[in-house]
């Protein structure tokens, strides 16, 4: 159970809010979806004028999403509700329901052909097949405490998933179904990428990057980013992967070869998720202060806009669609 | 305004949580746990909002129309603190940590069987389009609860040593309302929670039927000479409504007016008092006088020394019955 906390007013403030027009204007087609987890909705906003295009209303917390591999279809995971939401990411439009167990995380392998989610909650990862029209549940496992984000191995042999409680990275066999191996990481990590034959996991619980081999299952090295770090975003020209830190609240900027910090900027109120916009700027949920920032990553400069509450997931979805990373 | 009143509160509610909690648990390693505590804040932030909200509404109506002088401040001082404790998150905090591991446990269960559990809005689907009449029925449904919990509080004697402590008071105000047994508060927070788990409360509703609930609880117990009339006295808990339970004749097990929203269990289940123009003296004379005057740690120690003679009884009875047979 994870009591969320509300007001009675909020529906109602919220129910208002979206009357109101949202200041500011930046160039990008597309749409942005916010997954505001702790207001029971989904935030459309037109990416050129950044106005709320519409709101889809779902029953219990939405937090992360997935994009289909031809793109075609958003995936967003209702968690509380056991429900995944497919969404037409052009327009917006809700195009069904299904029920679905505990959807977290979610993520499809780079082949397409599976989309793994992982269960906070019920401390449960879900292995689905996927043929481009329904999902099939391959396995449900049982693992210690908390399975979090997670990454593929780019030949789709491997899902690796971290499970934020036990300080643990597991390895999944796509083939067998089976967990591989365990291997100590740090506390709490969250965010998992893979990353020129390692695996760069987001230690929560303290202010690392750590850099695991996959081959010894040996973390090799530590990457200072700042306390809380959480998630790790590489950007679409790969010339940089951002992480975040909810504690310090900033974003640092890791040069991809080298793995060495190279600038870091200052993001007030919690910075979760990232997604990027043609333009190369970072769209970021802040999680403690209901608000997304846009962060210019040349100049640091950070305009920030009101959404709704505990806001999670986030997807610029350029017009006209294609596939994208996702978070 | 409205847009400037929910982002000041979301900002206040930020900060804390930034500035203060969040480097706490981090050095405690405990930031799994951070989306839930900031859900805390909020709700602890929002219980404050709450007690401001009752002590402005109720206040003056005592102040207006008491039905009683107050005359006895200290036990009005214990009562605020039974307040301060309840309604600024403590108790239910510890109950979601207890709740949240078995139900995480519980539900993984049920979802390694194949079943998903189902939800109001899924079992009627209409529901989805108007929230509004969701959060409805989950109140009527969760106060259906409270008052059969309620009549078991008065039927069971073990339950009624700890729910004694809650009738004791002779100075009833609306600060009476969270004056209860911490064990009693407990059992409480688990009989609401399962309830709630069980019929699928969307997590961001809960706290808003608790204030709901919470809020009719104070207002009930105020000390205030105000009846809702013919029609609204069946229609929901009324100051005057409630007094009577809380009258000499509404100890034990043969009290009336359980309800804590809508009398309509009581009128259902036989045990409604709407007599209009009653306002009984409140507290049980049966009782001892440190559970209606004594501070809050010995009316907790009388409630535990209560609750341990209640649940020795049958044993005593046992033996006596033993030596006579032989």
């Amino acid at each position: 159970m994870k009591l969320r906390s509300a007001t009675i007013l909020r529906p109602l403030l919220g129910a208002l809010a979206m009357l109101l027009p949202l200041a500011g204007a930046a160039e990008g087609q597309g749409l942005v979806y916010v997954l505001n987890s702790g207001d029971a909705n989904i935030q459309v906003l037109d990416a050129s004028t950044r106005q709320q295009k519409s709101r889809i209303p779902v029953l219990r917390e939405v937090h992360h999403l997935a994009l289909t591999p031809d793109g075609s279809t958003l995936m967003v995971g209702d968690s509380g509700a056991n429900e995944m939401l497919f969404i037409n990411p052009a327009t917006g439009e809700l195009l069904k329901r299904e029920t679905l167990s505990n959807p977290y995380h979610l993520g499809f392998s780079p082949d397409g052909r599976t989309l793994t989610i992982t269960s906070l909650r019920r401390d449960q990862v879900d292995i689905y097949r996927w043929d481009g029209q329904a999902l099939q549940l391959a396995k449900r496992l049982d693992l210690p405490d908390m399975p979090s984000h997670l990454a593929y191995r780019p030949d789709n042999k491997v899902v690796y998933v971290t499970l934020q409680a036990s300080g643990t990275v597991v390895a999944i066999s796509l083939e067998t179904l089976e967990p591989l191996w365990t291997a100590d990481v740090g506390p709490e990590p969250a965010g998992i990428v893979w990353h020129k034959d390692r695996l760069l996991v987001g230690i929560m619980g303290s202010d690392h990057v750590a850099v695991l081999d996959p081959d010894t299952q040996a973390v090799e090295r530590r990457i200072s980013v700042g306390r809380g770090a959480h998630a790790l975003f590489p950007a679409p020209d790969g010339k940089t992967i951002y992480v975040t830190s909810r504690v310090d609240s900033r974003i640092t900027l890791l040069d991809p070869n080298s793995l060495e910090a190279t600038r870091t900027l200052n993001v007030p109120g919690g910075p979760d998720c990232v997604t990027f916009d043609p333009q190369g700027r970072l769209w970021v949920t802040l999680r403690w202060k209901g608000r997304i920032g846009i962060v210019d990553p040349v100049t640091g400069a950070m305009e920030t806009q009101r959404v709704g509450r505990s806001p999670h997931g986030i997807l610029f979805a350029v017009t006209p669609p294609q596939a994208a990373v996702t978070n | 305004m409205i847009n400037w009143l929910q982002d000041a509160w979301d900002s206040m509610n930020g900060w804390i949580f930034e500035m203060l909690v969040q480097p706490a648990l981090y050095a405690l390693g405990l930031m799994a746990w951070a989306e839930d505590a900031f859900e805390w804040i909020d709700f602890a932030l929002f219980g404050l909002l709450q007690v401001l909200v009752v002590y402005v509404i109720c206040r003056p109506l005592e102040a207006w129309k008491p039905v009683e002088p107050r005359t006895d401040s200290r036990s009005i001082r214990t009562d605020i603190l039974y307040t301060c404790l309840t309604r600024l998150g403590l108790l239910p905090l510890l109950a979601f940590i207890a709740f949240s591991a078995l139900e995480s446990r519980l539900s993984g269960l049920l979802a390694g069987s194949g079943w998903v559990p189902p939800t109001l809005e899924t079992l009627f689907p209409i529901l989805r389009d108007w929230p509004l009449l969701a959060l409805a029925l989950y109140v009527v449904a969760l106060d259906f609860g409270e008052y059969w919990r309620h009549r078991f509080q008065h039927r069971f004697s073990w339950w009624w040593s700890l729910h004694a402590i809650h009738h004791a008071q002779r100075q009833m105000t609306f600060w009476t309302d969270d004056r209860n047994h911490i064990l009693d508060d407990l059992i409480g927070a688990f009989w609401f929670g399962a309830i709630a788990l069980l019929i699928g409360v969307p997590p961001g509703q809960f706290p808003i039927v608790v204030v709901i609930l919470r809020v009719a609880e104070a207002m009930s117990h105020a000390n205030v000479r105000l009846s809702f009339g013919p029609v609204g006295e069946r229609l929901l808990v009324s100051p005057r409504f409630h007094r009577l339970h809380h009258g000499e004749l509404g100890a034990g097990r043969d009290g009336k007016n359980y309800g804590v929203l809508l009398p309509v269990w009581d009128w259902l289940f036989g045990t409604a008092d709407f007599r209009r123009d009653l306002f009984p003296e409140t507290g049980d004379p049966r009782l001892p006088e440190e559970m209606a005057t004594g501070s809050w740690l010995q009316q907790q120690s009388a409630g535990f020394r209560r609750l341990g003679r209640a649940l020795m009884r049958p044993f005593r009875r046992g033996a006596g019955r033993g030596r006579r047979a032989y």
